[in-house]
């Protein structure tokens, strides 16, 4: 199967119409902006052929999709103060200053959407804003529609030589419930069947959304599948260095030891089926969702697949040496994707869209030196971008 | 850009062993092997050298160091170099001691000694260049320090130790590396199939030795800890739901189980619907009671202690776990029960 992604210039880019309840900001590249609450970002997406850029059925990742450069959707939300059983972390994009060099955001014209939360809980404010944004996504990039692109990758995996390795990735989605859960063709990670094999293509086109607001630094926005590193890097290299096998999406934060341990030996098993020789495991959030990622490690290890695993440390600075959450022995191969406990200098922003105050009640126009994990996906565990720890 | 170097007695030119007590002194531009340094500096002026006599210093620590940072206050060099000490274990203290207090204050600072001089774990957050045991080191030292001096002044972002030539301080510092993490896992992944395994973290997690099992359970005294954030409802000491600054303990005034109305859960890393509903679920006084009663455990602790276990930095619940330990011992405790979620 093939699929096609069409490349457009963001002089195509469409400002969007006024949306009730959601307050509508262009910053243009650079600008010395701040945006606190993010709770996702989006590359602007449409298909030419009138299907969902982000469906909900069918599949993606065949035919043509049209993306638009340089433009980035942010959707931030403040929830109301009630009582539920997860909460939101602060999550930060810094569009100029220090913080500008841990997102790949501050190139960008990024359409910030400040959405004012209506009636219902959080579950249905937190539904209606992905939605919204996803539809904004769409619509910005329906200029596309009438213009030609100045670029088309073509993303097929052809024969390869069998003495090449064969390599999948393993992505690690959350599911530990509301605002907490990403999404597979729009339903709850937990829900959707996983472990299971996807086309790697899926994963690029829209298959996967985020509604995961946990640590900021260790999230994988919308966006990171989309533009994803990984799955890319696999499908450059495929035929060259190795064979790209597949992708195979897994849930993290499993609740009980016993799911975990299936979900990690099921992880194997697809792997196996793939003929996979190695894999590369990703991991999303932090905490338990590390012994989900070392579980799977050992239990690839174990059915005879090396790894190597992707994840953010939480070093305390003063520390000297690497902390994890949790360690195998059999992860003997890992990428550091950043210390979430870093501090990044203070920065004085000109303008702060999202929320003036920080989810702490900080002025998040002198909010003094923020730690790394406040950063939206700065250490994301998909190795999306270039940040690493190393000991000096 | 410019430099301070500093030096002992000796290199500064003042005396050997009997000018020890020399106390600390400025001198203009570069002396002694200040003068090989400023050959290898680029863009760098060597100011000013401040000299100190090796036993002043030791025997004078604070006043040596208050005078020392003064005259560099005045100076406002790009950076400090101290040394080489080579071997010597006074001069390596004190320049390392002395650059780690500039860098401290900004500084950007380098120090040279043999790996093994004592002085180098003293360096701090300061750059430490290694050299020969002796003197003899000297025109190979010179170069190296040179380098890393001229670019702490430049301000440029160092790269890892072995790259540009100063001994590991240990730290863990993010940096943004050449290639996506994405790329570098692709080549990890493929280095460790061809047989090469390497790693960005080494995984070295404290693990602890269990102690040999209690002998007999029916006559230990056995305490019940949690990080399940379960306290008394309406959490009155305030415990956080994330990153908890402290842990409680709570008396269980010989209650017989965690009833709904008195305790709850403000852990906010899980869903604490269930939890809340019986809070023995997250702490199982009530069966913990029921084996006591029978005679299989010989006696609860009747103190709780709890904390919550979500996001916490490791050095921080490991204090945590430390007090709490320190206390159960002092109460006699053998077993616990650690419930955590």
């Amino acid at each position: 199967m093939a699929w096609e992604l069409a490349t457009f210039s963001a002089d195509l880019f469409r400002e969007p119409e006024a949306i009730e309840g959601v307050e509508v900001e262009l910053v243009t590249p650079g600008s010395p902006v701040r945006v606190t609450h993010v709770l996702d970002a989006v590359e602007p997406r449409i298909r030419p052929d009138g299907r969902a850029a982000f469906p909900s059925e069918g599949q993606a990742g065949e035919g043509r999709t049209n993306r638009l450069d340089g433009v980035v959707i942010l959707s931030c939300l403040d929830f109301p103060g009630e009582e539920r059983p997860l909460h939101e972390q602060e999550s930060i994009v810094d569009l100029g200053g220090p913080g500008a060099a841990l997102t790949p955001f501050a190139d960008m014209t990024a359409v910030v959407l400040t959405f004012s939360p209506g009636a219902g809980g959080h579950v249905e404010i937190d539904a209606h804003a992905r939605e919204t944004t996803l539809s904004v996504a769409e619509e910005v990039a329906r200029g596309t529609l009438d213009a030609e692109p100045h670029e088309v990758e073509r993303f097929e995996l052809g024969v390869a030589d069998e003495s090449l390795p064969a390599i999948a990735a393993l992505i690690q989605i959350s599911d530990l419930g509301p605002l907490y859960i990403q999404y597979v063709y729009g339903t709850p990670a937990g829900e959707a069947g996983l472990p299971r094999a996807v086309d790697p293509a899926e994963i690029l086109d829209g298959a996967v959304t985020c509604g995961e607001y946990h640590w900021a630094a260790m999230r994988n926005p919308t966006w990171f599948f989309q533009r994803n590193e990984l799955i890319r890097t696999l499908y450059r290299q495929h035929g060259k260095t190795l064979r790209f096998a597949g992708a195979v999406l897994m849930r993290g934060y499993e609740q009980s030891a016993a799911d975990k341990q299936r979900a990690a030996d099921g992880a194997a098993d697809v792997a196996r089926d793939l003929g996979a020789q190695g894999v590369v495991i990703t991991t999303d959030a932090g905490g338990n969702s590390h012994t989900d990622v070392m579980l799977t490690c050992r239990a690839c290890e174990q059915a005879g697949i090396r790894t190597t695993v992707v994840l953010a440390e939480e070093t305390d600075p003063q520390s000297t040496r690497p902390i994890l959450t949790d360690w195998v022995r059999e992860a003997d191969s890992i990428v550091s994707t950043g210390n979430v406990e870093e501090l990044v200098e203070a920065w004085s922003p000109e303008r702060v869209l999202g929320g003036d105050l920080l989810l702490d009640g900080t002025p998040a126009r002198e909010a003094g030196p923020i730690p790394v994990r406040n950063y939206l996906g700065a250490a994301n565990q998909m190795g999306q971008l270039a940040l690493s720890a190393r000991t000096e | 850009m410019k430099a301070v170097h500093y030096l002992n007695q000796f290199f500064a030119g003042l005396g050997g062993e009997e000018q020890a007590e020399t106390q600390p002194t400025r001198l203009d531009g570069a002396v002694g092997p200040g003068r090989g340094l400023q050959a290898e500096l680029v863009d760098v002026e060597i100011v000013a050298t401040l000299a100190c006599g090796d036993d002043y210093f030791a025997e004078h620590e604070e006043e040596a160091l208050a005078a020392l940072l003064e005259l560099l206050a005045e100076l406002r060099p790009d950076v400090l170099v101290a040394g080489p000490a080579f071997g010597s274990g006074r001069y390596g203290y004190a320049c390392a001691r002395l650059a780690a207090a500039a860098a401290e204050r900004g500084i950007p600072s380098v120090a040279a000694m043999h790996e093994d001089n004592p002085g180098v774990g003293e360096a701090g957050a300061a750059y430490v260049v290694p050299t020969a045991v002796n003197v003899a080191g000297m025109r190979d030292a010179l170069p190296r320090l040179g380098a890393l001096a001229s670019a702490l002044a430049s301000r440029r972002e160092l790269g890892a130790a072995d790259e540009e030539g100063y001994l590991v301080r240990g730290f863990r510092r993010n940096y943004v590396a050449e290639k996506t993490g994405a790329a570098r896992a692709v080549e990890l992944l493929l280095a460790k199939l061809a047989g090469e395994t390497r790693t960005e973290v080494a995984g070295d997690m404290d693990r602890v030795e269990p102690p040999p099992a209690v002998a007999d359970l029916s006559s230990a005294l056995v305490a019940l800890v949690t990080e399940a954030g379960c306290v008394p409802q309406g959490n009155p000491d305030h415990l956080q739901s994330v990153r908890a600054q402290g842990w409680f303990r709570y008396d269980l005034g010989g209650a017989d189980t965690l009833a709904s109305g008195r305790y709850e859960s403000v852990h906010g890393g899980f869903d604490v619907t269930l939890a809340n509903e019986d809070p023995n679920r997250l702490v199982p006084l009530d069966t913990v009671r029921g084996l006591e009663r029978a005679g299989r455990v010989g006696r609860v602790h009747e103190a709780l202690y709890t904390t919550t276990g979500n996001g916490t930095p490791v050095v921080v619940a490991t204090k945590f776990g430390q007090e709490i330990a320190g206390e159960l011992r002092d109460a006699g405790v053998q077993a616990v029960l650690l419930s955590g979620t």
